[in-house]
């Protein structure tokens, strides 16, 4: 596209080289300083230490392998619940409608940390077990990781399948039917094929999520080198000097989830069918035995999913002494430390979570427009560079910024400000989407409209058509706010004393193996969630789930 | 092969949304369920299909009870409204499917799906996918898909409501085509008089889950039995009216806006009031002093030009007001606040029960 000199008159293409100015020295520079430093960094090639490292070369491979039986362990519990939610009604259904919020609400390092509680060399069923002479298998390594990631990740299986099982118009299958299939057999030919793709790209995005995953791979990797955790080591082991391994490490996870979201892309433009119309098939109900059977397996999976928050609603208020918990001996004395002795790690999540959220709403609604309603030159960079954090897993994401920011033109090491950064540059994409979604449903008229009337074009924007975003911007800063306020893996690696966040807090006290005090802590983060969604959905009628 | 429903009922959540319907649809006939949204039509062709269960009564095919058979063992064509082709499936595999569902496959199959395919003239798009065809191209994909199996009986619900009008004549035709070179018994469902009456051998016009009347498509708009029927099929002036007298050669006089017509007579000779009916188009006008006093007196008060006619509205004296559609030369020769005589066949004006 053309610059025209009539751009140059309006607003639109200067806010739009601002923000991209914005982009380059947020995102492309961090993302290019790792790239770099890998083979130039202290005048060291990474990449030929990395070949002559077996124990980086392990952890590369087993990061794959857990992301595939993740993967595959998610798909497997994920769709056939998907499946029975969709086309059936059951007892106890209504609580599977709880699932899309235990993804949101849980933050990863609370669910390691309290299957810990349950079932690490400590926990509550371990002992339970070992007082009948029966030993667990240990929970660290292979067992503790699989397990915990496929209850956290199946939910994205889940959501995504239902979405595409609902949205399947049923009278595809009457045709099948009316051609002469049976109906079972019309739908796996029919269904099958159309829903597969949201299948495939719901699992890779969890492929995607394991390989970037960093709360639950330290916390229960134990010796089981895997790459988010050989990265963080290097990033920490490196400190000061030249960052050579860790940008080598955080280039090997942004190739491995490229290739990933690329094969992701040209699944989804092969598989995209267009319904017509689409009419969902009613839920049929069932009852009897398999209905109740149904309804067991279901409700079992959405109650393991929930354990986290009981136990860690137990844990909070139970008398420890070290790492020693009392179990059904109570006290106060751990919220006691939350909000009286030690407050800062709430205050700084407040501060940090807020300001970043509200930034980010600001900025993606101003940017989404531009890249929606006034294409010109500059846009489609936006576009590409704004979805880039999508492509970096939260530990690549805090090197960038470290690697960048600690010295030189803009040093921002140990300020709040790289604290905001981190979580804003990470959670970017989540207010880009939802603002992008509607603003497709916005028609142009609407504008031009306005704009006949006599409005000018700016005033356009903040009179009528930010109005109209509303609703999706309300519900994109409350998935904003909720995921910056549980964000670990690259603001730990950005922080400093004294600006711990209440994640930070909870990490570090599972690490001392302080799980009373990390209880308190992470109960205190879940409201801290949850508090803004239940006055969001409810005093407002924001639908925090419109973008998701 | 024919269709033989008996004592139908059908029952949603307690309501009978069909109740006690019986119908007979001789074989090779195109049969057409025509009424207003709501009034039991598709309900009633997802039931023959078998998509929809019956609560009482049954379906023969010819002697084949299929009351409890399930939709995938009846053999039936069914073309759907959104014409439901399976979108990661090619034009050609759309065709092929209810084949290879009856165990066919190879060359002779996709022989047959040529063939079928070429028929409606899309022979040229076969490896494309549905997306890629526009909506008349999509329902003749639907309508090959239906066809090729040669099914029992062929069911279309609404296939040409999201097709924009010229399309939809077209498609018409190739509907009614295909169904006289299959002679293969249909039903079609539609809310479109017009294309009711331009494509079927037979018409039921449906009215709260029962057939109201049921035959030709001229019996239909002829000889409407109830007021329901003949203003959903046609436009029609429904007057109460009260007989002045009844004649003995079945005609009638009536009273009307100060004069007095005749009109054939359908009242059982003890009821005295009754609805006159008289379409539009089947008034004619004429101005009031070259009509001698004859004919319904009144005064042009709206006047619209429509190309091939003019649709104009009569005062006539007591606040009634009636419809009449000119036709012919100088069809337009009335302007608005002339007084005219209205007049009209006695055979074509009728008086029906209310």
């Amino acid at each position: 596209m053309m610059i025209k000199a009539s751009d140059l008159r309006a607003p639109w293409l200067w806010l739009s080289l601002a923000a991209l100015a914005v982009l380059l020295v947020f995102i492309v520079y961090p993302v290019v300083n790792i790239l770099t430093a890998s083979v130039f960094g202290g005048g060291e090639n990474g990449w030929s230490r990395l070949l002559n490292d077996p124990r980086g070369l392990s952890a590369i491979l087993n990061t794959l392998i857990l992301a595939t039986i993740v993967t595959i362990t998610c798909v497997l519990i994920g769709v056939p619940l998907a499946y029975v939610t969709a086309r059936y009604r059951f007892f106890g259904k209504s609580i599977i409608a709880l699932l899309p919020l235990i993804t949101l609400v849980i933050p990863e390092v609370i669910s390691a940390q309290t299957w810990l509680m349950a079932l690490g060399n400590n926990g509550l069923i371990t002992r339970f077990f070992r007082d009948f002479g029966i030993q667990l298998p240990t929970f660290y390594g292979w067992f503790g990781l699989v397990t915990v990631m496929t209850f956290v990740y199946y939910t994205y299986v889940y959501i995504g399948t239902v979405a595409s099982i609902s949205g399947f118009d049923a009278t595809l299958e009457e045709a099948a039917q009316s051609l002469g299939t049976s109906p079972a057999l019309s739908r796996i030919k029919v269904m099958l094929p159309v829903i597969l793709p949201s299948i495939l790209a719901s699992a890779l995005l969890v492929f995607t999520m394991v390989v970037g995953n960093f709360a639950i791979s330290m916390i229960l990797s134990n010796r089981l080198p895997l790459l988010s955790v050989v990265t963080y080591q290097a990033a920490v082991s490196e400190g000061g000097a030249a960052p050579v391994m860790q940008s080598t490490y955080a280039t090997v996870s942004v190739v491995m989830v490229m290739l990933i979201l690329f094969f992701n892309r040209w699944i989804i433009s092969r598989g995209r069918f267009e319904i017509v119309q689409g009419r969902g098939a009613k839920p049929v109900s069932i009852t009897g035995w398999r209905g109740a059977i149904i309804g067991l397996l279901a409700s079992l999976i959405v109650i393991i999913s929930l354990v986290p928050l009981a136990v860690i609603a137990v844990g909070a208020f139970t008398v420890s002494r070290g790492p020693v918990m009392q179990w059904g001996n109570w006290t106060l004395a751990n919220m006691e430390r939350v909000f009286i002795n030690a407050p800062q790690p709430l205050v700084n999540s407040l501060i940090y979570a807020g300001v970043a959220t509200l930034i980010g709403i600001c900025f993606s609604a101003l940017v989404s427009y531009l890249i929606i309603k006034k294409r010109n030159a500059v846009t489609p960079w936006l576009d590409y560079i704004s979805s880039i954090p999508l492509a970096l897993s939260g530990t690549v994401l805090g090197i960038g910024l470290v690697v960048s920011f600690n010295a030189g033109w803009l040093p921002l090491t140990g300020t709040a400000t790289i604290m905001v950064l981190a979580l804003l540059v990470r959670r970017l994409p989540f207010g880009m989407r939802s603002s992008q979604a509607t603003l497709h449903n916005i028609p142009n008229s609407i504008e031009e409209a306005s704009i006949s009337l006599g409005s000018p074009p700016l005033r356009t924007f903040f009179k009528v058509v930010l109005p109209m975003m509303g609703p999706a911007i309300a519900s994109a800063a409350i998935l904003t706010w909720t995921t910056s306020v549980s964000e670990l893996s690259a603001s730990i690696l950005v922080y400093s004393g004294g600006r711990e966040t209440l994640t930070i807090q909870v990490f570090r006290l599972i690490g001392s193996n302080l799980m009373a005090y990390a209880s308190a802590y992470g109960l205190v983060l879940i409201a801290v969630i949850i508090i803004p969604i239940v006055v969001a959905t409810k005093v407002f009628k924001v639908d925090v789930f419109a973008s998701k | 092969m024919g269709i033989n429903i008996k004592n139908l009922y059908v029952n949603y959540g307690g309501l009978d949304v069909i109740a006690d319907l019986s119908l007979t649809i001789p074989e090779g006939c195109f049969f057409t369920l025509l009424g207003p949204s709501g009034c039991g039509k598709t309900t009633l062709l997802r039931t023959i299909a078998g998509f929809v269960q019956a609560s009482k009564g049954n379906i023969h095919f010819q002697s084949q009870d299929v009351t409890r058979l399930p939709p995938h063992k009846r053999n039936i064509g069914m073309v759907f409204q959104d014409y439901a082709l399976f979108p990661d499936k090619t034009v050609a595999e759309n065709v092929a499917y209810g084949l290879r569902a009856r165990g066919e496959s190879g060359d002779a199959m996709m022989k047959k799906v040529r063939h079928e395919l070429e028929h409606v003239g899309l022979g040229h798009v076969m490896d494309r996918h549905p997306a890629a065809l526009s909506g008349g191209q999509r329902q003749r994909v639907a309508l090959a898909r239906a066809l090729v199996i040669k099914p029992q009986v062929l069911l279309m619900d609404e296939p040409l409501s999201n097709l924009d009008a010229k399309l939809r004549i077209q498609i018409r035709e190739t509907i009614t085509d295909l169904q006289r070179e299959a002679n293969i018994t249909t039903v079609f469902v539609t809310h479109d008089q017009e294309e009711a009456l331009s494509m079927s051998d037979q018409i039921g016009v449906m009215n709260k889950g029962k057939v109201e009347q049921l035959g030709t498509p001229k019996e239909i708009y002829a000889t409407p039995r109830t007021s329901y029927v003949a203003d959903f099929v046609g436009a029609a002036n429904r007057l109460n009216v009260r007989l002045a007298d009844a004649n003995a050669d079945g005609t009638a006089r009536i009273q009307l806006g100060g004069a007095s017509i005749l009109a054939r007579n359908t009242l059982p000779s003890a009821v005295q009031e009754g609805i006159l009916i008289m379409r539009p188009e089947d008034l004619r006008l004429r101005p009031q002093a070259a009509a001698d006093g004859q004919g319904l007196q009144g005064r042009i008060v709206k006047r619209q030009y429509l190309g091939g006619k003019t649709s104009y509205k009569l005062a006539l004296d007591g606040d009634i007001v009636i419809s009449v559609e000119s036709h012919g030369d100088n069809h337009d020769g009335f302007e608005i606040g002339t007084d005219v005589s209205a007049t009209i066949d006695p055979s074509k004006a009728m008086v029906i029960a209310s």
